[in-house]
């Protein structure tokens, strides 16, 4: 499936990824090669095959019981805001 | 402050980074040393080499001597102390330690202090270990060299103009320059492996599950796991113990990964069967002094005891297409997060969109934004089914293949990476060559086995050849003890890099 610069500037938005003119023209290279290479799963059947999401044997550990815990990181946490009004996060104009 | 004696003027400093965490573990506990004595010669060796290599995004000098000074009262006041007892560690910098610097090797987490522990930093500090630094990584841990740090390059102990490999970079350099005896990363598709063989260490990916990622920053959620560096096989099971376990914070940890007995390491290789991949070995660019270190070994495996058998893995070939396609879906989705909303960079915008599309333009490096677009492609409409449906099907064959030769043999034996390490700015403007180095270390990811890459020799300019144990699941154990067997025979693990023996100034 070829990619054009079209295509990489539909995905960037998606991604929320600012990009200039000149890497927009090297990523349909490097993308177009990657996916070249990638197209040969194509010919693997794959016919009544279940996908695997995550690989994991055994039990998970059993479920905590559903109470709060402590959680005194309010401030630590705050104080690692770019810019804050007070408890709150402070973001540029959302509309 | 009072300023102790220079130990590494009087020799004691080499005297303790040359010893084995094993053999630190065993003096601390019995008295013989100080957690904190042994802590300065680390620091002090690592003050003389980590410039040159690279090694470190953030090194903690005053924590350790505190926590060591902890260890050492603790100690008098007649505690018995833990496995790792003074044993320094070094962290790859995407596992978070709570109040220090955790920035994954990335512009958008600059500044950036986690407000809590990783599991497996609670699991170290319970053993007695002694944290000393964060490691330089490949950016969110995607890269192959270490290059791909947005801070600076890690260079090999070995060869100072080759890569270390990567992602965990850091980590393995450390370990092999002797700047700190074990070191945590993390395997993805071989970034504990990989960095392990071209650094000369032992590196191990355990099975999926047998190591809680909370507060491991998640890349590829259904592929991460946390591993050991170390410099045998019994400092490797030693570190592995120490952070094994299931953890209710992480759903996918497991019961079932229970620890090594370090008795058991010793008992050889009678009665074990060990699997040869044979197809994988003919694929193309395989190197010749990998591949003749590989039969010398496969044939000393027989002649001590083991039984050999041909088995096939005949999907392992489609793992790199696979990985590429599964790896940077997750991430893309994972990476959502650095928004620039509540911790790290943000850019400045006129509004929240702009914000957001200029901070992860400015914040992700090269690698990183290839990777989210390339993922981002393959889970949009109308390419799932035939990008990360189809990856995640064939990932199902890539696994039945695994179990299937890991029902006929105990444990495989293969290669770890292609060729040594390769050279600084060698590979880093062809992603895709960079990608296809990694063909023997991916299967075991996708299939969710553990894997051990231990050092089985030297290329003829006298960089370090890793070759690969891959195991069934939750058996770390048995890929332990044939590398103990090998350490037996084989003296590669016992070499050090120039750098790491050289004297005091």
């Amino acid at each position: 499936m070829p990619i054009d610069a079209g295509t990489v500037e539909k995905i960037a938005a998606l991604a929320r990824l600012e990009l200039d003119p000149a890497e927009r023209e090297r990523l349909v290279r490097e993308l177009q090669a990657i996916l070249s290479y990638v197209e040969q799963l194509q010919a693997v059947d794959v016919t009544g095959i279940e996908p695997t999401s995550q690989v994991t044997e055994g039990d998970p550990p059993p479920l905590r019981a559903d109470v709060a815990g402590p959680c005194d990181v309010r401030d630590e946490v705050l104080a690692q805001a770019p810019d804050r009004d007070g408890d709150y996060f402070r973001v540029p104009k959302v509309v | 402050m009072m300023r102790p004696p220079d130990s590494t003027r009087t020799g004691a400093g080499s005297r303790w980074t040359l010893s084995t965490a094993s053999e630190i573990a065993d003096a601390v506990r019995e008295g013989k040393a100080s957690a904190e004595e042994v802590t300065r010669a680390f620091l002090a060796h690592a003050d003389r080499t980590s410039d040159r290599l690279g090694t470190w995004l953030h090194r903690m000098p005053e924590e350790a001597l505190r926590a060591a000074r902890a260890v050492d009262l603790k100690r008098t006041g007649g505690a018995r102390l833990g496995a790792l007892a003074g044993v320094p560690i070094a962290i790859k910098d995407n596992i978070a330690i709570r109040g220090i610097p955790t920035t994954c090797g990335s512009k958008i987490l600059e500044g950036y202090r986690p407000p809590y522990d990783a599991h497996v930093i609670e699991r170290l500090r319970e053993a007695d270990a002694i944290v000393v630094g964060k490691t330089n990584c490949d950016e969110f841990a995607m890269g192959s060299s270490t290059e791909n740090s947005a801070y600076h390059p890690t260079r090999n102990p070995w060869d100072p103009s080759r890569v270390p490999g990567g992602s965990s970079g850091g980590s393995a350099a450390a370990v092999a320059a002797r700047e700190a005896p074990l070191a945590l990363g993390s395997d993805t598709g071989g970034s504990v492996r990989q960095p392990a063989a071209f650094c000369g260490v032992y590196g191990l990916k355990p099975t999926y599950g047998a190591v809680s990622r909370y507060g491991l920053v998640a890349f590829a959620s259904s592929l991460d796991q946390i591993g050991p560096f170390a410099r045998t096989a019994r400092d490797t099971a030693l570190a592995y113990n120490a952070i094994a376990g299931p953890d209710a914070r992480d759903m996918t940890s497991r019961a079932e990964a229970k620890p090594v007995d370090l008795a058991a390491l010793d008992r050889g290789l009678q009665g074990l069967t060990f699997g040869v991949p044979r197809e994988l070995l003919e694929g193309d660019g395989l190197a010749p002094e990998i591949r003749s270190c590989f039969d010398a070994t496969a044939e000393a495996f027989r002649a001590h005891g083991a039984r050999l058998v041909d088995v096939s893995l005949p999907n392992a070939k489609y793992s790199i297409a696979t990985y590429y396609l599964i790896a940077p879906a997750e991430a893309s989705s994972n990476l959502a997060r650095y928004d620039g909303v509540r911790f790290g960079l943000r850019a400045p915008a006129k509004d929240l969109r702009e914000m957001y599309e200029k901070t992860r333009r400015q914040g992700f490096g090269r690698e990183v934004r290839r990777r989210i677009l390339l993922g981002t492609y393959a889970l949009s409409a109308g390419y799932y089914d035939a990008y990360y449906l189809r990856a995640q099907k064939v990932r199902t064959l890539i696994r039945a293949d695994f179990m299937k030769a890991l029902g006929a043999a105990d444990a495989l034996l293969l290669p770890v990476t292609p060729t040594t390490a390769f050279g600084i700015g060698e590979k880093v403007e062809d992603p895709l060559a960079m990608y296809l180095n990694d063909i023997f270390s991916i299967p075991a990811s996708l299939a969710g086995v553990p894997a051990l890459s231990f050092p089985a020799g030297f290329g003829p300019t006298g960089l370090p050849i890793g070759l690969q144990l891959v195991g069934r699941p939750f058996a770390e154990e048995t890929l332990l003890r044939a590398a103990r067997a090998h350490e037996g025979w084989n003296d590669a693990s016992k070499k050090a890099p120039p750098i790491a023996t050289e004297a005091a100034a």
